[in-house]
């Protein structure tokens, strides 16, 4: 039985096992009342959040952009600014930090149309070290210069400690399940197509008609308003926010999530996010190491499993549903998870017909 | 006019140190097509040798320069064994981008097993010489700068007779050129990447001596020289190494003016956003050039 390769629903088993997941870690916190576990799982949707958003843009966009953090930063103190400064409901400050973030991230998305490759990566990263640089250099009393954002008035600020642990861990699963779903939605729609297009050849999207453009200001505005909320969320939860939120460590780790759970899946960012902080939680104790351990994992699953380890699970399901089938006579069955990876037929079957029009 | 000698002065200085470090980065992008993060991690690692030879073991200023040389040479190859040598001809990845990841996590193991050794301290490392000469009214120079441009002004020369001279240099810019026909020539490619890369590393860790003598050697002193030496190679354009040369002391330039006139905080957020301006005017830097023979 063949499928078509793209706007296809995922398969129902799939969402199935998804809500339900999603269902146990919603209950887990009326059972578990631990708030020092309880607040980790909240640190760690927000990451899964702005990792999404992320991967987002490097893997299924194709910009190597390692600007995010700034973006993220940016709705993280335009957030906490909104609830500093007035008496807005949270929910609208973290609004307003989204729209902050996604137009910063617009602004990025020009410079990134003129570069390739690690020019890209290289310019967005000046963009956030600059970024980094203005706000602990800012002395006008505006973001708090080297000490941040103190004091920013939580979401839930009635509740009791528990209660307001439970509403942050029940609004950050929200969100976080809010963007796994919406990010499903988009590389399955017309504009995912679009997106997947010019990211496998640049010049053919456009001269098919594709507005390069047009797409990555979307697709950059989609990215940074998402990684602007998980900002906001950060802020509100953590009650301040601080430069050090940017810069080269939290990035590195969290580039390490992104590509041990699998850069361009859907739920590699899930997976890796989760994994990488059950490593640190279980390294608590040898701070030292938690670094050097990350970086060798880094190191090993780039190098022996470069697509991730959904990428690594996704192809390994596939032959053992192949083997299973075999004697079907077709062998590629199976669509692989979304667009993760980028098999060979994915990436021609839109080309065939303009590259041989005669045979038409 | 004493501003202008300073400024100068601090020009080739600095300008002669970035270049040391940037030169490594831009010939290994020429020829792997990798953007070496793990650089920065040498030129901590040559502030350790020049600390541990010159504080402890209290050796000759001219060995502890050559064992970090050494030592960083042998680092260098080591990374590249681990991070670059098993991605070659590896086909469905983006080289470039897997090697920028894998030789970060390099600096990120590097770094954090230092931090476990030696841990956070900043430790001061003796001037390779001490003693300083009065320029020009008021305006001091130390025999360690000046040594630190000499040293870093022979290195990138000796380098350019290297490349331009003799055999394994010419095989180098051979395979940077064209890879197939190098092989075809029977240039041993695969034994070029680690020499390259141990070389660059070598400068790298020489840097290092210096560096960690003008500020301290610690786990995460090379930071900011890494971020320096990125900054140079996009001004200049990765893989042209005049471009790199001219662009390490117009980067120099830059910061010691904005040091001098402005302040000394405030010379990275100023370099950063000159970046920024280059890389949306010229996409490929200064002299770089897309997909040519660079070197």
């Amino acid at each position: 039985m063949r499928r078509r390769r793209s706007l296809v629903p995922a398969a129902p088993g799939r969402i199935g096992a998804g809500a339900v997941l999603v269902l146990l870690v919603a209950l887990a916190p009326l059972v578990y009342t631990d708030q020092y576990y309880l607040g980790i799982v909240v640190t760690t949707l927000i990451l899964i959040t702005l990792n999404s958003s992320w991967n987002f843009l490097l893997g299924m966009v194709g910009v190597w952009n390692f600007g995010q953090l700034a973006v993220y930063a940016a709705g993280g103190y335009a957030a906490g600014l909104i609830m500093i400064h007035s008496g807005v409901p949270g929910g609208v400050a973290l609004l307003g930090g989204g729209l902050a973030a996604a137009l910063l991230s617009i602004a990025l998305a020009f410079p990134t149309l003129r570069l390739f490759g690690i020019y890209t990566s290289l310019l967005t990263f000046s963009f956030a070290q600059v970024i980094q640089f203005v706000i602990i250099n800012d002395n006008t009393g505006i973001t708090g210069g080297p000490f941040g954002l103190p004091e920013v008035r939580g979401l839930f600020g009635s509740l009791s400690p528990l209660d307001s642990m439970r509403a942050y861990y029940w609004t950050a699963l929200a969100v976080a399940v809010a963007t796994l779903v919406l990010t499903a939605l988009t590389i399955r729609s017309s504009l995912g197509l679009a997106l997947r297009a010019l990211r496998d050849s640049l010049p053919y999207g456009a001269a098919r008609g594709v507005s390069p453009l047009r797409y990555r200001v979307i697709a950059f505005a989609l990215s940074g308003f998402v990684a602007g909320v998980a900002g906001g969320l950060y802020t509100s939860f953590n009650t301040s926010i601080g430069p050090g939120v940017m810069g080269l460590t939290p990035m590195s780790i969290y580039v390490t999530m992104i590509v041990i759970g699998g850069m361009g899946t859907l739920t590699g960012p899930v997976w890796g996010t989760a994994l990488v902080v059950a490593i640190q939680q279980a390294l608590i104790n040898h701070p030292g190491i938690q670094l050097t351990v990350l970086g060798a994992i880094l190191l090993v699953i780039v190098v022996f499993v470069p697509r991730g380890l959904v990428g690594e699970v996704a192809t390994l399901a596939r032959r053992l549903r192949a083997w299973i089938a075999e004697g079907d006579g077709d062998e590629e069955a199976e669509e692989p998870e979304l667009v993760a990876d980028r098999p060979a037929e994915v990436r021609t079957v839109p080309i065939e017909p303009a590259r041989s029009p005669e045979a038409r | 006019m004493t501003d202008l000698v300073a400024i100068l002065i601090s020009t080739i200085v600095l300008g002669s140190i970035y270049g040391l470090v940037a030169i490594g980065m831009t010939l290994i992008y020429g020829i792997l097509r990798v953007l070496d993060m793990s650089q920065g991690s040498m030129v901590m690692a040559g502030g350790f040798v020049g600390w541990g030879l010159l504080v402890s073991a209290g050796t000759s200023p001219l060995l502890a320069l050559a064992a970090a040389f050494a030592i960083a040479f042998l680092l260098g190859v080591a990374t590249q064994l681990v991070s670059v040598q098993p991605l070659l001809g590896r086909s469905g990845i983006d080289f470039e981008m897997i090697t920028f990841i894998t030789t970060f996590a390099v600096a990120m193991v590097i770094q954090n097993v230092a931090l476990e050794i030696f841990g956070p301290r900043q430790r001061d490392v003796p001037p390779v010489i001490g003693g300083t000469v009065d320029v020009y009214r008021g305006v001091n120079i130390s025999y360690q700068s000046i040594l630190m441009a000499a040293v870093s002004i022979g290195l990138m020369l000796m380098l350019g007779i290297f490349l331009t001279r003799s055999r394994y240099g010419m095989a180098i810019r051979a395979v940077a050129q064209d890879i197939s026909a190098a092989r075809l020539m029977g240039v041993p490619i695969r034994w070029m990447f680690p020499l390259v890369m141990g070389l660059a590393s070598a400068l790298a860790g020489v840097a290092g001596v210096f560096l960690g003598a003008q500020l301290f050697a610690s786990p995460n002193a090379g930071d900011l020289p890494l971020l320096e030496a990125l900054i140079v190679v996009i001004f200049g354009g990765l893989g042209s190494l005049p471009g790199t040369i001219y662009a390490a002391y117009a980067i120099g330039l830059i910061q010691s003016t904005v040091s001098v006139l402005i302040a000394t905080t405030w010379s990275l957020p100023i370099l950063y956003a000159v970046i920024l301006v280059v890389l949306v005017l010229r996409p490929h830097g200064l002299a770089g050039r897309p997909s040519e023979a660079r070197l």
